[in-house]
């Protein structure tokens, strides 16, 4: 569960406070899919990235699981929040495997080998995902598709309740991001996992998330079911 | 280590043992174990050979690291000490110091001088390339502004050599162009240490290093502080680069390559396996110049970058034309 009290998102440039949305007050629950809409500015992506710790929080506090965020240990964080990022990754030789495996390296000593355990929970990864068979390919050579299911598997294998997706469908044709929301409604109810996604997909992303954080371009947001928004959207 | 990372390492681990063989034994002077003791033969062995081939293993392993963790930080594999002109700023720092204090002749302050300076110098050189990727992040344009810096500090070093006095000028010429058998015994005693409690510390960097090859934002979100991280890394090959140079001279190609190599033939991406198999790597290719240069000239021993850019740049020409990524 996250809990946002009275917290305030921007930038921070040169000890100057930009803001971006002032007085957020929501509650995300385990077992739900959280949509994040609005228009580009408009506090989404940042609201992600402060979550994510990518962004000082200006003010107010996000709870996690009742936790204050800015008390914890960074591979704490790391065991309870996975992030699908849209940056890139690539080169190094990574193969599907490398990439998934390193969802375990919060657990891991400094040398960083896996063991035979961290092993079964990469494969039970790349299993749940149904990319089993891509384990051994360059993840360089995989469609955008492909690449977005192998970083879904690297949040599964780092075993975190919340996961953060940041414009996951960007890429993807409309058939793969139908896939998405599948494959997410289902971790969601069979894992009880925690996802919060950001997508400029209003259609898709409305029908399928439990509510939606709706942000608009004035500072100000709303939080509610998908229908309430649309209602008011005039979608 | 898996099974084949570690046999990996045991053939490395092998053909190193064998070509330092080599490198003791074999030359304008033939040696073996039943006359390293005699008259001067002893004298070839202790005092010129075993310093030689420490250096070597010590000097290309130090190298092949440090380039390894420059590639891996730049997220550039053309990165590496000699092109992005870490080791001119190790460089211009020792010219400084031959010049200003060329005639210390107590062993023990000239060499921490030099080391010291020469750290400096690679550490200065690498802020200054890290501060320009973090502006832009065109990997062509930290290689070309890393050339164009080793340029100019070239250029400055000339101006150094001119208004120098010929007896400075001359061992500073003949450090500049690189080499690994000018160490004593002494100055293993310094570079052997060093060398190796740094590749161990490295070591311990291994998860982190692994998390950084996806990208600096899921390394963060894995745990790992990346501004501790960055600063590591960059201590580290300061210290190896400086360190190797000031007793070595800038040697070429060796920081790149090997760790192009390295990749290109070991699949593991594991970092832990690739900084074992780096240093080795490294160690092997420099024992093989050597070895190279000892076998084929009698009277002078060739300068060692002939043979490392010999053998260096093919390697990088290969993965030009191999790789469509680079920039």
């Amino acid at each position: 569960m996250i809990q946002l009290v009275d917290l305030n998102i921007g930038y921070r440039v040169k000890g100057n406070d930009k803001s971006i949305l002032k007085g957020i007050n929501a509650t995300f629950h385990s077992g739900e899919l959280i949509g994040l809409a609005g228009n580009n500015g408009s506090g989404k992506s940042t609201l992600l990235k402060t979550l994510s710790g990518f962004l000082p929080i200006l003010s107010g506090k996000i709870l996690l699981n009742g936790a204050d965020i800015s008390q914890l240990s960074s591979s704490g964080l790391a065991q309870l929040m996975s992030v699908v990022l849209t940056d890139k990754i690539a080169g190094f030789n990574l193969t599907v495997f490398d990439v998934v495996a390193s969802g375990r390296i919060p657990y891991l000593n400094a040398i960083g080998n896996l063991s035979d355990e961290d092993v079964r929970i990469v494969n039970e990864s790349l299993n749940s995902i149904g990319i089993q068979e891509l384990s051994d390919m360059l993840f360089d050579e995989l469609s955008d598709g492909q690449k977005q299911k192998v970083l879904i598997a690297k949040s599964l294998a780092q075993q975190t309740p919340v996961i953060l997706m940041d414009e996951p469908t960007a890429f993807l044709d409309y058939e793969s991001r139908v896939n998405l929301f599948k494959l997410l409604k289902q971790l969601v109810q069979e894992q009880n996992k925690l996802i919060l996604i950001s997508s400029h997909e209003i259609d898709i992303l409305f029908r399928n998330a439990n509510k939606v954080f709706y942000t608009y371009p004035n500072g100000n947001y709303k939080f509610d079911f998908p229908a309430s928004i649309r209602e008011e959207l005039k979608l | 280590m898996g099974k084949s990372p570690l046999i990996h390492v045991l053939v490395l681990l092998i053909i190193t043992t064998l070509l330092a063989w080599v490198n003791l034994f074999y030359g304008n002077i033939t040696l073996s174990l039943n006359n390293i003791s005699e008259g001067s033969n002893q004298i070839i062995f202790y005092d010129i050979r075993l310093p030689k081939t420490l250096t070597a293993i010590l000097a290309g392993g130090g190298l092949a690291i440090s380039g390894l963790l420059m590639q891996t930080l730049f997220r550039n594999p053309l990165a590496g000490p000699y092109v992005l002109g870490v080791s001119s700023g190790a460089s211009l720092s020792v010219a400084i110091v031959l010049m200003l204090f060329g005639g210390v002749t107590n062993y023990f302050v000239g060499k921490s001088l030099i080391s010291v300076a020469a750290i400096a110098g690679s550490l200065l050189v690498m802020m200054f390339v890290l501060m320009i990727s973090k502006r832009n992040r065109s990997n062509i344009t930290v290689l070309l502004v890393g050339i164009m810096f080793s340029q100019i500090l070239g250029a400055v070093q000339g101006v150094i050599e001119y208004v120098s006095n010929p007896v400075s000028l001359k061992s500073f010429i003949v450090w500049g162009m690189g080499s690994v058998s000018n160490t004593t015994i002494n100055d293993i005693g310094i570079l052997l240490p060093v060398v190796v409690i740094v590749f161990v510390l490295t070591l311990f960097l291994s998860k982190s290093l692994n998390a950084l090859l996806l990208n600096e934002a899921y390394a963060q979100n894995l745990g790992i502080n990346i501004n501790q991280l960055r600063l590591k890394i960059i201590i580290i090959t300061a210290v190896l680069t400086g360190i190797i140079t000031a007793f070595c001279g800038p040697i070429a190609f060796v920081g790149l390559s090997v760790p192009i190599a390295s990749r290109l033939f070991f699949k593991s991406t594991h970092q832990f396996h690739q900084l074992a198999f780096c240093f080795l790597l490294g160690a092997i290719t420099l024992l093989f110049c050597d070895t190279i240069c000892q076998l084929i000239s009698n009277e002078y021993l060739l300068p060692i970058n002939t043979m490392t850019t010999i053998i260096g740049s093919p390697v990088v020409i290969y993965l030009l034309f191999k790789s469509k990524t680079i920039s």
